[in-house]
């Protein structure tokens, strides 16, 4: 929205170009230059908090103000080769992503900086970690130290908006050619508005950035065939490093030229140090990023008090700015590095060992340095917090010797007498064995006989799951499981993959589990866990299990969304392969909704998601959705279903029948449709009738695939229960669009492609052999 | 001359909304903040408090204005607030709300009771109490309960003008739902015209109440290693409660037929069972209620239920504490 009023307009006279003020957050800024810019390509995949990047640029798009083509890749990794390949095209890239999505591609990054193909990569830095943190740090950060891409630093929206429209100058200049980082603190930057000054007119940015440099290689020009990326080992291997070394210590150079064009063009200046009341400042505190400009209110309220304090935190940190940092350091008597993750063993986070680092080389080894890990995991840094740092400084100048040199600082002891104490007595044997579920094996047909009660008397069976998880009212993902734990008899193992029913379970200290949980990143669940059940039966075997007398084997299930099933698609495939006795089952509300409902695989064709929007130039999500269940069929594992908290009898059945099948022959493979109304944009109430239609208008039949054969266990034809789509997506207003005249074609397309595929299943049910 | 009627030392003026997700006070804040710094013309943050917390969990959103040219380079949370907005009373029972403020600070919550009634609640000094009951005018517009309360808070900042709003709400509903467009503008006005606001005096010497950062119970002598949970199942110490936006399931026993359809469909396991015996002696499962501490009031068990032993009420002070069934958990510890 643009501020129209005279004072700040003045302001804005300061550079060359018309310049217009917006109240955007860092998200917006990146995604605001990025559509200015008009990058060919930018290929990504959801994380918080980067993720709005990408969503903002879909509703930019949906209402044409760019041409970017946005692709959402299967993962992080799927979205790095995709932008590589988009480089080596020869054409403009962008990406944006977070903490543990940036360590997921981070094998790509030295092969783009290493061939030298330029692009511009946000990263909004958030925590990397073992139990998750989705909240800001730099860990993320100092693993793209080593990467070879140039680094700038924003501190603020205003900072992210000028720093992404310098970096793609820098990436493509003749002296550089590497791929460049923007990083901005997750949610403090991201998340936060603030007023930014931005290049009015399109032109004025192109002008600037000028066309796209030619001369250099690209896969796309046939009369200049080059090889890109060959087998390239010692003694060559050395020299290419020295190549792609001198570049980036070029790009200093470089970067100050470029930030000097753009402050005659905008007024805004960034040098490679934002150094505040430095000149002669006796005590200063070094940080990365927004927690510096907190600690410029505190410098100047101690030079109110007489203290001489300075901050100083870089505007790029690869290259390192090592002289300008010896230079302004020079004087200091103490300085108080913090580092917004730890280099665990290293006696200090890497900027303190950097800032070190260049003292020694420039021959101070007056200054003393202070290190201080701080504000993990997005822990707030507060102006005492600053304060706390200088005092450190002053003291070490009082004492003339620096007491501490490496510690923690924000983290607390606890209370002895809060410490954790069991809750609840674990779940009693016998009434998870509740008997009233039987599966046999009928020797003659082979098929399994299945008996089940009354769902009356399974409220007898304690439930996994404990109330007091913090899902939206009405969230179907637990009505879901537990009616599928129910068919379950005895002890279960779940290992559940990042997603919403992961989140709101185990928000620390509290579990929602009774029985043991384990998580691990959403790619990679289905490999924990098979490691998991061939651990667990390689002990059974050695005996070391006697002493626990478990009786029966665990049931393990793994538990994912439809988005687990998308960037974790490779290990559950390689899962079923090995055909481990375990038991996946996903549960599907066609989207990534834990980050904000952007578009998973799954998502159907036309429905409207926070990554594909719905406006004048695009009607929601442009492809069809993921057959996943006839994927995982195709992997020849003994047992697929698919099921419905709609039909519990049948949900139930086949729980009972997975749970065979995983004891003894291996993996089983279902999913269930589940609801999701915060972001289906439906009444909460209405979540079983509109999965329940979903079945009846054959886009979810319900089915199992046995040793091969098709089953389709529902038949809304044969019961008379066959409704349009269309009666389906009218319950929900992610589709309501659909429904209207203006999206006909678009709704004909779906239905045909679930009839397509509903009469395919039926040929397949009934002929065996298909 | 400055518009900002009164600041802190650092020179901000400074606003905390408290509520829960899905009420839309993120989008309220965002709005309010917009109106400061586009219509008003001054500097402003604004920022939500952020996790996975899904619908119905507590969320807090901060805005800051200051002067036109004064830099603004602090980003933590706002402690101590000149007005605090409440969009949702249920808060007071698991939030401390008015953490932080000023003896004169302003409060503002959502409520039908009376300022006098509020300021007893929150066991205020003095200030100002503000009353406006935004569930009701948004029950009565069709629209939602944080238009109704950005009405109120343009009240009670008096330095914002609500025509400036009144814009942002024509050109937000204009394009995309003009059918919503007059209703929202009127549950803004009426959220504006039907605040109720009453002034304390101030005790002398009152400090307002300092503002307390949250230290966690557990630390690194206390957590196990590797952040694992030893004490699982312990969500069962949660109350969920202040999810509910006033509607809740009434159970009638007398009509239940025991289906166990209610406890299907529940989300949060609030149905709480008994064995007893049936007519011919034999043992089942009879449902005895409902635990209201763990219910949403997403209402599906209503929906779900055959019979009319579930229906749908509007929530009345005491009643889920009345009516509770708790669940009988086995625990190993007394709570």
């Amino acid at each position: 929205m643009a501020i129209n009023y005279n004072k700040e307009q003045d302001k804005l006279k300061t550079g060359k170009v018309e310049q217009r003020m917006v109240y955007e957050s860092g998200n917006e800024m990146a995604a605001y230059a990025a559509h200015q810019i008009n990058y060919h390509v930018m290929g990504y995949f959801p994380i918080t908090p980067s993720t709005e990047v990408a969503q903002f640029l879909d509703a930019m798009k949906a209402r044409g103000e760019h041409d970017i083509k946005l692709i959402p890749a299967d993962g992080e990794h799927g979205s790095a080769g995709i932008c590589y390949g988009a480089s080596v095209g020869g054409g403009r890239v962008f990406n944006a992503t977070s903490s543990n999505g940036f360590l997921y591609m981070l094998e790509q990054l030295p092969v783009q900086s290493g061939t030298r193909f330029p692009m511009v990569l946000n990263l909004v830095n958030r925590s990397v970690s073992g139990p998750l943190d989705i909240h800001g740090d730099h860990s993320d950060l100092y693993y793209a130290l080593n990467t070879g891409w140039p680094i700038l630093l924003a501190r603020d929206p205003q900072a992210v908006y000028d720093m992404n429209i310098m970096a793609i100058k820098l990436a493509e200049d003749a002296e550089v050619r590497l791929p460049v980082i923007v990083a901005f603190d997750g949610f403090f930057t991201s998340h936060q508005k603030r007023r930014v000054q931005t290049i009015a007119e399109r032109k004025d940015v192109h002008d600037f950035i000028g066309p796209v440099p030619k001369g250099y290689v690209n896969a796309l020009d046939r009369d200049n065939p080059v090889t890109i990326g060959p087998y390239m080992n010692e003694p060559d291997y050395i020299n290419n490093c020295y190549q792609q070394s001198m570049a980036m210590y070029r790009a200093e150079k470089v970067f100050e030229r470029i930030a000097s064009e753009y402050a005659e063009l905008t007024g805004r200046h960034y040098p490679l140090l934002d150094l505040h009341r430095m000149e002669d400042a006796e005590v200063a505190v070094f940080l990365l990023n927004s927690a510096a400009e907190i600690t410029k209110d505190v410098v100047d309220r101690l030079r109110e008090k007489g203290i001489k304090a300075g901050s100083i935190s870089p505007n790029m940190i690869r290259p390192f700015p090592q002289k300008q940092i010896a230079e302004a350091l020079k004087n200091v008597k103490a300085v108080v590095v913090g580092d917004r993750a730890d280099s665990y063993g290293g006696y200090g986070g890497n900027m303190v060992n950097e800032v070190k680092a260049a003292l020694q080389t420039y021959g101070n080894g007056d200054t003393m340095v202070i290190s201080r890990i701080y504000g993990l995991g997005g822990k707030d840094f507060y102006a005492d917090d600053a304060e706390h740092f200088f005092q450190l400084a002053l003291d070490a100048v009082e004492k003339g010797y620096v007491e501490k040199p490496f510690d923690y600082w924000g983290h607390n002891p606890g209370d002895p007498d809060k410490a954790p104490k069991r809750i609840l007595e674990p779940l009693k044997k016998e009434e998870l064995n509740t008997g009233l579920i039987k599966v046999n094996k009928d020797e003659e047909t082979g098929k399994l006989k299945v008996k089940i009660p009354p769902l009356r008397a399974l409220t007898k069976k304690p439930k996994r799951i404990a109330p007091g998880h913090g899902a939206c009212p009405g969230c179907g993902i637990f009505p879901g499981l537990e009616l599928f734990f129910k068919g379950i008899e005895g002890d279960i193992v779940a290992l559940f993959q990042t997603g919403c029913a992961m989140v709101v379970t185990t928000g620390y200290p509290y579990s929602a589990h009774k029985t043991t949980y384990i998580h691990n990143l959403f790619q990679n669940g289905s490999a924990t866990l098979s490691g998991l059940v061939e651990m667990f039966y390689e002990r059974k075997r050695r005996g070391e299990l006697d002493e626990y007398g478990l009786g029966d084997d665990f049931t393990f299930v793994m538990i994912t969304g439809d988005g687990g099933m998308d960037i974790g698609m490779g290990p559950a495939i390689g899962t079923a392969l090995r055909n481990h006795k375990m038991i996946i089952l996903e549960y599907d509300n066609e989207g990534y909704m834990n980050t904000g409902s952007q578009l998973s695989y799954s998502t159907p064709l036309g429905h409207m998601t926070s990554t594909s929007n719905v406006g004048k130039y695009q009607g929601g999500k442009p492809f069809h959705h993921k057959d996943t269940p006839q994927i995982m069929a195709a992997t020849n594992i003994p047992y697929v279903f698919t099921g419905t908290e709609a039909f519990p009898q049948d949900l139930l059945k086949k729980a009972a029948k997975a749970q065979w099948y995983a004891q003894n022959e291996g993996l089983v493979y279902g999913k269930i449709l589940i609801t999701c109304p915060l972001n289906w944009k439906s009444k909460e109430e209405l979540g079983q009738d509109i999965v329940g239609a979903a079945v009846n208008s054959c886009f979810f039949p319900l089915y199992e695939v046995e040793h091969g054969i098709t089953n389709i266990t529902y038949d809304p034809e044969e019961k008379n229960k066959r409704i349009d789509v269309k009666d389906w997506l009218s319950l929900m207003g992610k589709t309501k669009h659909l429904t209207t005249p203006e999206y006909e074609e678009s709704l004909k397309m779906f239905a045909d492609e679930v009839e397509r595929r509903w009469r395919k299943l039926k040929a397949k049910h009934e002929h065996p052999d298909l | 001359m400055s518009i900002l009627t009164k600041t802190n030392e650092l020179g901000f003026y400074e606003i905390r909304l408290e509520s829960i997700g899905g009420l839309g006070a993120n989008l309220a804040g965002k709005m309010l903040a917009e109106a400061g710094v586009v219509e008003a013309g001054l500097n402003g943050v604004s920022f939500s408090s952020y996790g996975s917390e899904k619908k119905g969990s507590p969320v807090k959103a901060h805005i800051r204005f200051t002067e036109p040219d004064h830099e603004i380079r602090d980003t933590s949370p706002v402690e101590r607030p000149h007005v605090v907005g409440v969009f949702h009373e249920a808060l007071f029972k698991t939030v401390d709300v008015t953490n932080g403020i000023y003896p004169d600070s302003i409060v503002l919550v959502n409520t039908s009771k009376t300022p006098d009634e509020i300021k007893e609640k929150l066991q205020l000094q003095g200030g100002t109490v503000a009353v406006v009951d935004a569930i009701n005018i948004a029950l009565e517009e069709k629209t939602r309960v944080n238009t109704a309360m950005l009405g109120a808070l343009f009240r009670v900042i008096d330095f914002l003008h609500p025509d400036a709003m009144r814009d942002v709400i024509r050109k937000t509903f204009e394009k995309k739902y003009p059918h919503l467009l007059e209703a929202n503008l009127r549950t803004f006005d009426r959220g504006y015209e039907e605040v109720e606001m009453k002034s304390y005096q101030v005790p002398e010497g009152a400090e307002g109440k300092p503002f307390t950062r949250h230290i966690p119970d557990l630390g690194y002598d206390t957590q196990a290693m590797g952040g694992t949970i030893t004490n699982p199942g312990n969500s069962i110490l949660k109350d969920l409660s202040g999810s509910r936006v006033g509607v809740i399931p009434s159970f009638h026993q007398d009509k239940c037929i025991n289906c166990a359809a209610c406890d299907t469909a529940c989300p949060d396991f609030c149905f709480v069972w008994e064995e007893g015996e049936d007519k011919k002696g034999r043992p089942q499962m009879f449902l005895q209620g409902i635990d209201y501490q763990y219910c949403k009031g997403c209402l599906k068990c209503v929906h779900a239920c055959p019979v009319e032993a579930l229906t749908a009420e509007r929530e009345t002070e005491g009643y889920a504490e009345d009516h509770r069934v708790p669940h009988r958990f086995r625990l190993a510890m007394n709570t």
